[in-house]
């Protein structure tokens, strides 16, 4: 819980037609080879966002060994879902998988917990598109706009006063990057401090299209969304 | 084999290779559905082609999508034609002495950056792979599309070519085969895109 | 002789099958039920190995009531499907396979369409606008291939099916006897009565 409390901060929005996650990096660096991650086929530096399945992304706070492996575990159980019945696993199904795991740690003595927060954006046919959160406990719980890691709390109550229900996924994605310019710590925001990702219908196939935002995409974004150092400081001034 | 029916057949060409495949689904005899493809995308430049017995045919479809899922996944990257088809044979290796009954047939284009080369490949029904230059088929009418194929595919067929060739190819070797046939179904894959057409034939 | 039909009509599917219990040449039951509700939207036929059917029928009635419990909402038709196929497709090469086909009805609440699918032993399934089991599919396939419409009223489905029938108690060296015919659509699964037969001259 300690750890969770001083990760980088993940957020998640729900939209109508949408879900958005964002995540603050933490560990960042000059010598820190990222090479490999910017060519990586799913995008991300893959430090904070995962793609579970398909149809789920999650984002993660909290010790990153027990992350991975957390994230191993639920890629697998959405593969042995889709080999037993032929469909992508329900959201609200997967977070269930993981819960029942880290649950199983609370419970039997000599091991300890998973110190590690998630949370899934994904979408199934039973309720459409879903955020959840779940915690180190294996209690989890459905949101429409929700936020863990550092800073959660003034993140949360500014999403209070923001969110408003039928957003779209692009208004839930200005609505992300304007809370998290204002909560992270750097005053800066850029590819080098933020994950990004989205999770929409493929218009044409009506498919789930999960989109991890590749660095260069962000920065665009961030450009797109008017978030660079000099307008922030103009914002705090006034 | 022979309870199912059905037929695949793979072709190189130019920057390009195809793959087909019959739609029925029999039960002897008698034919139960005329809508079972039995080729399976893998990848964006993968499809696998899966003749033989129907419940193993959808059985390794599902473990191949399962592998491959997990292997993109974990590697951050898709699996090339020739890595595939090693996976296809260990998978039918793992059961040597109680095989799954399918000759699979594999066609591909390795990744753009080394050129979009043709792959194609077979196996029998336990793993052993083998890679020819041309085309290769697997079915219950293989021993006919061996004849149509050789007379009709010429090398460095363009996708519209290779289209007609793979598809007269099949068409008429499945006329004359009892357990294969009901239409077909016929992907080229280019290094852009999959065109995929489905074909009608005699449909008795 | 066992047999089985199903059909998919606008927005329903209609499943009938046989009541016969018989042993050898006896005829030991007509009233035995071989269908079985699997859920509001889901029905199913099934036929095969005595014992091996009612064993199976049930462990995959139970199975999918659990799936329903637990998530709170009705396993979709096409996962229900698959669920049963790989549960055939293991059995077939374990020491004691199940010998039991079906034929499974559904109507898939998420996207209102119906859905029937033909499993048989081995593991093989198709999804099929319809299908039969048994001796009784060798003249019903070629009826059903004759006067099937998908987009037939539920009363017409049941004329067709009807025809099936009486195709095949017209045909068969060996009587038939009742069908049991339980019908899925949007309002979920209930058993309906056939329509009288029509001579067919």
């Amino acid at each position: 819980m300690e750890a969770i409390s001083h990760a980088g901060t993940v957020m998640g929005v729900l939209a109508k037609d949408g879900v958005v996650l964002a995540a603050e990096k933490k560990v960042t660096g000059k010598l820190l080879d990222l090479s490999i991650a910017k060519e990586g086929g799913y995008g991300g530096s893959g430090e904070k966002i995962f793609l579970l399945n398909n149809n789920v992304v999650a984002g993660v706070a909290g010790l990153t060994a027990d992350a991975n492996s957390l994230i191993n575990y639920a890629r697998q159980a959405a593969q042995r879902h889709l080999f037993s019945f032929n469909e992508d696993i329900p959201v609200e199904q997967l977070a269930q998988r993981l819960c029942d795991l880290k649950q199983g740690y609370t419970q039997y003595g000599g091991l300890r917990p998973f110190g590690v927060s998630l949370l899934y954006a994904g979408y199934d046919p039973h309720y459409q598109f879903q955020l959840y959160h779940s915690d180190p406990s294996g209690n989890y719980s459905g949101w429409k706009a929700t936020c863990i890691g550092a800073n959660n709390g003034t993140a949360q109550s500014l999403l209070k006063q923001e969110y408003k229900d039928g957003l779209s996924t692009e208004e839930a994605i200005a609505l992300t990057i304007k809370i998290m310019s204002k909560t992270m710590d750097s005053t800066t925001l850029s590819s080098e401090k933020l994950e990004f990702s989205t999770l929409t219908l493929d218009p044409t196939t009506k498919q789930p299209l999960a989109k991890i935002y590749k660095p260069a995409e962000i920065d665009a974004l961030l450009a797109k969304h008017g978030i660079e150092k000099k307008e922030d400081d103009v914002a705090m001034a006034s | 084999m022979e309870l199912n029916g059905g037929s695949v057949v793979a072709m190189v060409g130019k920057n390009c290779v195809a793959i087909a495949s019959d739609l029925r689904l029999g039960n002897q005899a008698l034919t139960i559905a005329t809508n079972f493809e039995k080729t399976f995308p893998i990848t964006d430049r993968i499809i696998i082609g899966l003749p033989g017995l129907a419940t193993d045919v959808i059985t390794l479809k599902e473990r191949f999508r399962y592998r491959v899922n997990m292997y993109t996944i974990k590697e951050g990257r898709e699996i090339e034609p020739e890595t595939f088809a090693h996976l296809v044979s260990s998978t039918l290796y793992e059961r040597r002495f109680g095989p799954f009954f399918v000759e699979p047939v594999i066609a591909g284009l390795t990744k753009p950056s080394e050129g979009s080369v043709p792959f194609i490949a077979g196996t029998d029904l336990i793993g052993c792979l083998t890679l020819p230059k041309d085309f290769v088929v697997s079915g219950t009418a293989s021993d006919k599309l061996f004849g149509m194929a050789e007379s009709l595919w010429e090398p460095d067929l363009g996708p519209e070519e290779l289209f007609e060739t793979i598809s007269q190819t099949l068409m008429n070797a499945v006329d004359r085969d009892a357990f294969s046939g009901w239409g077909a179904v016929v992907h080229v894959i280019t290094p852009d895109k999959v065109i995929t057409r489905t074909l009608k034939g005699r449909m008795d | 002789m066992e047999c089985s039909f199903a059909l998919v009509g606008k927005g329903y599917v209609l499943v009938a099958a046989d009541t016969t219990a018989a042993r050898s040449i006896v005829k030991m039951k007509s009233d035995e039920d071989k269908t079985k509700v699997l859920s509001p939207h889901l029905v199913m036929t099934y036929s095969g190995e005595p014992g091996d059917t009612v064993q199976f029928a049930e462990y995959i009635e139970r199975n999918i009531r659990l799936q329903h419990m637990r998530n709170n909402h009705e396993l979709r038709p096409q996962s229900s499907a698959a669920w049963i196929r790989r549960t055939l497709a293991d059995s077939l090469r374990s020491r004691h396979p199940y010998s039991v086909n079906l034929l499974l009805g559904g109507y898939d609440e998420a996207t209102s369409t119906p859905h029937l699918y033909w499993i048989d032993y081995l593991g093989t399934i198709a999804s099929v606008p319809y299908a039969a089991h048994g001796y009784g599919s060798y003249f019903a396939l070629s009826t059903l291939d004759r006067y099937h419409n998908p987009a037939a009223s539920l009363e017409e489905g049941l004329r067709t099916l009807r025809r099936c029938i009486d195709e095949v108690a017209n045909r068969m060296a060996i009587g038939v006897g009742k069908f049991k015919v339980r019908v899925v659509d949007k309002d979920g699964a209930r058993e309906v009565e056939l329509p009288p037969s029509v001579s067919v001259a």
